[in-house]
């Protein structure tokens, strides 16, 4: 029995884990180890729970089992999925607005016409919600809450997912610089929660008040591209036809999103121009 | 008995080396990826058991877990260890399908963080009362004495047996910590980065699920 009237034993069992993982203060665990000293049947209690916690990890050790045909099929998705590989990727993300599939990484203009068209835009995030994946709304206020409101509409309340992280509304009035960082910066914040997909739905501001001059919307678009290929994200950035000029809908639409949604069909987009090339045309067009 | 608390400069070789492991994953390296494989398959598994019912849908989310990864390695800071990453990238997976089923999942809701009622690690019956004049809280019913020899440093194979049931039979929250502290090896820091708890928290957890493996067992620990 001990002799120690510093530490009951009753006192000391409740601390054995805090001691064991070195979290207590440094007074507790000289009492701690002032009151061990002296008492055998403490000394046998923290033996005991030794014991135990050894013979769990053996636990961990012990099941090491044979993976052979599995590993050969991990080794096989990490071949074909992983973004070292060259070539096209599996479409592996149900895009919701169309019933299509994307690749992680893709980045993908969608041209509405009718407010029909505008509000089937919130589709896309649909599958994301259900898949427990990160959807962020990139826009123009108005644009924004009429997405919110179509979500409530779908039966999937925004407030909810917001409390859950699951959704994030980022206004888009920054220079292009910054919303770029903003953007790779809420995709690597999600996938470090483990969070295995990221979608973000665009509606630029083109021309609203507070917004970047269009050609730093247009220089944003063109870097987009690079910056997502290799994350687990897609981005659809939705052009609206009636509204915006021809040249936003030509260089903004067409020419800096690889892939497009019109009328209902995902296409791969032949006018699709790489950044660097955007870029330099952009900047002998302001010259 | 001193127990090893920090190894800053260890620590700092470990993130460099992985990081290194995560370039080499990058670039395409099958081998890194098999052996993150043998290194973790196991482990996954067991931990996504915890969470979906049956084995087919535990393989599934693991396998989601795989592609998550791979997926993931362009975008993963290292913020955390990789170990925690792959865990946590698991457990969402695995919450995700546990709600679909339907089932109770461990820290979702409200009260993710509730660690539940007060909870004596030894019964209070086995110790002299506060009000005792010289004695308050000593062992009355003393822990019996266990082998000291090489070979008592292990379980016998009926407690190893009880082992088994003791953790299945855990509260879900004590059981997927001691899972990962214990069974998994991995630090009281990781299994709260992983399971989005605080560490504090984790602690009283793991406490109570240790105390309760032990009780259980007890009867088998000691010396006849």
């Amino acid at each position: 029995m001990g002799l120690s009237t510093d530490m009951p034993c009753q006192e000391l069992v409740e601390l054995v884990t805090a001691y064991l993982d070195g979290a207590l203060s440094p007074a507790d665990r000289e009492r701690f180890e002032a009151h061990w000293r002296t008492c055998p049947a403490c000394r046998t209690y923290l033996a005991q729970m030794q014991l135990v916690v050894g013979s769990l990890g053996q636990l961990g050790c012990r099941e090491a089992e044979e993976n052979g045909a599995e590993r050969d099929r991990l080794l096989t998705l990490f071949r074909t999925r992983g973004f070292h590989h060259r070539g096209p990727r599996e479409r592996s993300v149900p895009l919701g607005v169309v019933d299509a599939l994307a690749s992680p990484g893709d980045h993908i203009s969608y041209f509405w016409e009718s407010e029909g068209e505008f509000d089937a835009a919130a589709g896309f995030l649909a599958p994301g919600v259900e898949r427990d994946e990160v959807c962020v709304l990139l826009g123009h206020a108005a644009a924004s809450s009429r997405v919110l409101a179509g979500l409530e509409r779908r039966g999937v309340p925004p407030d909810d997912l917001e409390r859950r992280d699951r959704l994030h509304t980022v206004s888009g009035q920054q220079p292009s610089d910054a919303m770029l960082q903003e953007i790779s910066d809420r995709v690597r914040t999600a996938v470090d929660r483990g969070v295995p997909m990221v979608r973000v739905l665009g509606n630029l501001g083109w021309g609203h008040p507070g917004w970047p001059a269009e050609r730093d919307v247009l220089r944003l678009e063109a870097r987009v591209t690079d910056a997502i290929r290799n994350l687990p994200s897609v981005v659809m950035c939705a052009y609206d036809v009636r509204g915006l000029t021809g040249r936003s809908l030509l260089l903004g639409g067409l020419e800096c999103h690889p892939l497009t949604i019109r009328r209902g069909a995902l296409r791969r987009n032949e006018h699709h121009v790489p950044a660097e090339q955007f870029l330099e045309t952009l900047a002998l067009d302001a010259a | 008995m001193s127990i090893g608390a920090s190894a800053s400069g260890a620590g700092r070789t470990a993130a460099h080396a992985e990081l290194s492991l995560i370039e080499a994953l990058r670039q395409g390296d099958e081998d890194a990826f098999g052996r993150l494989v043998d290194q973790y398959h196991t482990s996954l598994r067991r931990v996504a058991r915890l969470y979906v019912s049956n084995r087919a849908v535990a393989d599934e989310v693991v396998q989601d877990t795989w592609v998550g990864v791979i997926q993931g390695l362009w975008a993963f800071e290292g913020r955390s260890s990789l170990r925690t990453w792959i865990f946590r990238i698991l457990i969402n997976h695995a919450k995700t399908r546990a709600v679909r089923e339907g089932r109770t999942v461990p820290f979702a809701g409200v009260a993710a963080d509730d660690v539940g009622g007060p909870e004596a690690a030894v019964s209070p019956e086995r110790f002299r009362p506060a009000d005792h004049p010289t004695e308050a809280g000593h062992w009355t019913s003393l822990p019996r004495d266990i082998e000291t020899s090489p070979e008592g440093r292990l379980l016998s194979r009926e407690a190893g047996e009880r082992l088994q049931q003791t953790i299945d039979a855990l509260p879900p929250n004590q059981r997927i910590v001691l899972t990962l502290r214990d069974i998994e090896g991995c630090s009281t820091e990781e299994v709260c980065n992983a399971l989005g708890i605080r560490e504090t928290n984790g602690r009283v957890l793991l406490h109570r699920a240790r105390a309760r493996v032990r009780a259980a067992l007890e009867p088998h620990l000691g010396r006849e």
